[in-house]
């Protein structure tokens, strides 16, 4: 596991360089002689920058053992939900939302949760007529008009 | 001064049918989240910001989340005493001597402690909180910028230090939840910051998206990760009413860990884990049988149980006084105070006394409703247990897109959210904890505006922070502190070190 945290340790180590970078050449740290837009970031990107150096150097001696950061293929579900769920996102302006909604919920169980495709569709159908009615009857939230409503 | 007149308007206002109807779902869905393993009160109240959005009076959306908050105390112990896994991470110790109990063949006796004892320590919490707050946010009139920066500072420390396992992952958390909140408009010039020429990015980040991201998404993914094989229930729970005996066993362990679950829940970061843990470690030093502690020892489920709820009721302290959320949760309380256009703080109790007054009624009257919902009904609770996580794992998801929507009717909104989820799955996964970043998101905001304010009034001098008599004296525990923990680390790693060769 440390093999991961020093890489945790670099990649905060990058994002306190563009956060130096920005504070000091985009933003301004001091304006008129007062603390600027660029004052606080710049402060908070060198306390970020100390902070990786020592979580690098924490874990710069490698593991007796090797540790797994997923147990076999445990990375799929995520996955595979990550992708469901920027399907849905990408949909959802065009083919509306109670229709992305029976999507995602129909597809999460059938491929997610291994249920059988009759179950995850009626589960789907469901769940997108229960959001119709609670966001977009009760709330009265203006969700983008698709293929069925 | 004790203001009658106030909380007897609180009553007036949390009585209205409408008010104890939101009181007792705030209950009921607290406790159905602590009583289920893996979804947390912070990532339910995330889920409800939307809806706490549409709701008119901030009155009755605050009541709704702090009911799901004490809820959730109360819920957790179930799952730690008949299955062994903490249904809230306060509840953590519980599973201790609770499930030996269960073992024994005593879960009823081990829930009704935990309920009662809940329901004592959550009615003194309430208690100090309606006698503590008033003066405290007296007190807190007299705040200007040098002394806002410096409460900021020591709340950020102490939170970052005391909820997670290594500091410096803690300080990343909350440099990273710093740097969120830069995003959008500076607060004071009106700049443009870090939006890489995106035009969503230009408008700073949303609380809601930021939290249902980390807790809703994150927690979901985390789960689908760590998906084991459903536990079963086996556990018989017999009669929940804890005999004579047990409540003369476990009364002063009540007493003692209410008294440390306030005092604890008053500091930021001390919260009702760590409240549960001290109160566990005081019962076990302070018993006559020491041995009998992760046997079954009823004043282990006893003590830690009731310091939870103390420590949940007393976090609304700085939180309503100080406009300082101590917590995840009270975090997102104080984004849906936000939302209605309400800033918490020293002002709360003279420009919405309503609100203020109406929350700390319903809080005793949600600790009424979930006795009754703890103890006879545990057996309703239990059956929640049953439901399959494959079915509520896409609930939940789509309850966390469709309410970021709702909130700006921004899609740009639930990337956001996504991404945010996926970097709360990986630091979960890579034990980085997320309460300090969320804490930080929200207290980011005032800290610079008064860091920027403090400094335009001393002419650019630090030493502002240090000359005034309560900001300096934050400053000094806030040093002291950190210079503490620096030595006790060190010391540790020698030890350790000696012990190692």
């Amino acid at each position: 596991m440390r093999s991961w945290q020093r890489l945790c340790a670099v990649f905060f180590l990058l994002v306190s360089g563009v956060v130096l970078y920005q504070s000091i050449r985009v933003l301004r740290v001091l304006d008129h002689g007062q603390p600027g837009s660029g004052f606080m970031p710049l402060g908070l990107g060198i306390v970020l920058a100390i902070l990786s150096a020592v979580l690098f150097f924490q874990n710069r001696v490698r593991d007796e053992q090797r540790v797994r950061f997923w147990q076999p293929r445990a990375w799929v579900q995520p996955l595979v939900a990550v992708a469901i769920t920027a399907v849905f996102i990408v949909v959802f302006d065009d083919i509306g939302a109670i229709t992305s909604v029976t999507v995602l919920v129909a597809g999460w169980l059938w491929l997610v949760g291994k249920k059988r495709f009759v179950v995850a569709a009626i589960a789907g159908a469901l769940t997108g007529a229960a959001v119709y009615v609670v966001f977009a009857k009760l709330l009265l939230t203006p969700f983008p008009r698709g293929l069925l409503f | 001064m004790f203001d009658f007149a106030g909380l007897l308007n609180g009553f007036h206002i949390a009585l209205s049918p409408v008010n104890l109807l939101w009181c007792l779902i705030g209950a009921l869905l607290g406790t159905a989240v602590g009583v289920l393993p893996g979804l947390g009160p912070a990532a339910t109240i995330a889920l409800l910001l939307p809806v706490s959005l549409k709701m008119g009076s901030p009155v009755t959306s605050i009541i709704l989340m702090s009911g799901i908050f004490y809820g959730a105390m109360y819920g957790g112990s179930t799952t730690s005493i008949l299955l062994k896994i903490p249904g809230e991470a306060a509840s953590v110790v519980t599973c201790i001597d609770g499930y030996q109990m269960a073992k024994k063949g005593r879960a009823g006796a081990a829930l009704g402690v935990a309920a009662i004892g809940s329901f004592i320590a959550g009615t003194v919490g309430v208690l100090g909180l309606t006698a503590v707050a008033p003066p405290l946010a007296e007190a807190a009139l007299k705040f200007g910028p040098p002394e806002y920066f410096s409460l900021t500072l020591l709340g950020l420390l102490l939170a970052t230090y005391l909820t997670g396992e290594s500091p410096v992952k803690g300080f990343i958390m909350a440099t990273m939840g710093l740097l969120l909140g830069c995003i959008g408009l500076d607060p004071i010039s009106g700049a443009v910051r870090f939006a890489f020429g995106v035009p969503d990015l230009q408008s700073n980040i949303d609380f809601t998206t930021v939290a249902m991201g980390l807790f809703g998404v994150g927690e979901i993914l985390y789960s689908l990760d760590e998906a084991e094989a459903g536990t079963i229930l086996t556990t018989k729970i017999g009669n929940v009413f804890p005999t004579l005996r047990d409540l003369a066993q476990s009364a002063w362990a009540m007493v003692r860990g209410s008294v440390i679950g306030f005092v604890i829940g008053i500091l930021p970061g001390g919260g009702a884990v760590l409240a549960s843990l001290v109160s566990y470690a005081v019962e076990k030093k302070s018993s006559k049988h020491p041995e009998e502690f992760g046997q079954g020892a009823i004043e282990g489920v006893a003590g830690p149980e009731s310091a939870n709820n103390a420590a949940a009721s007393s976090s609304f302290i700085p939180l309503l006084t100080l406009g300082i959320p101590g917590n995840a949760s009270t975090a997102m309380i104080f984004a849906a105070l936000l939302i209605h256009g309400i800033t918490p703080g020293p002002f709360l109790l003279k420009e919405h006394g309503d609100v203020f007054w109406g929350v700390v009624a319903s809080m005793y009257l949600g600790n009424v409703m979930l006795l009754v919902l703890n103890l006879p009904l545990v057996g309703m609770w239990v059956q929640l247990l049953r439901v399959p996580y494959a079915f509520m794992a896409p609930m939940i998801m789509v309850l966390t897109l469709v309410g970021v929507y709702s909130v700006d009717n921004s899609v740009f909104d639930m990337w956001v959210m996504l991404a945010m989820g996926i970097f709360g799955y990986l630091a979960r996964k890579l034990k980085f904890d997320l309460g300090p970043l969320l804490l930080a998101f929200v207290l980011g905001p005032i800290m610079e505006r008064s860091l920027r304010q403090a400094l335009l009034m001393s002419r650019g001098t630090a030493g502002i922070f240090f000359s005034r008599p309560i900001s300096g004296a934050l400053m000094a525990i806030a040093i002291l502190f950190v210079a503490y923990n620096g030595w006790a680390g060190r010391r540790r790693r020698r030890r350790m070190a000696a012990a190692a060769a």
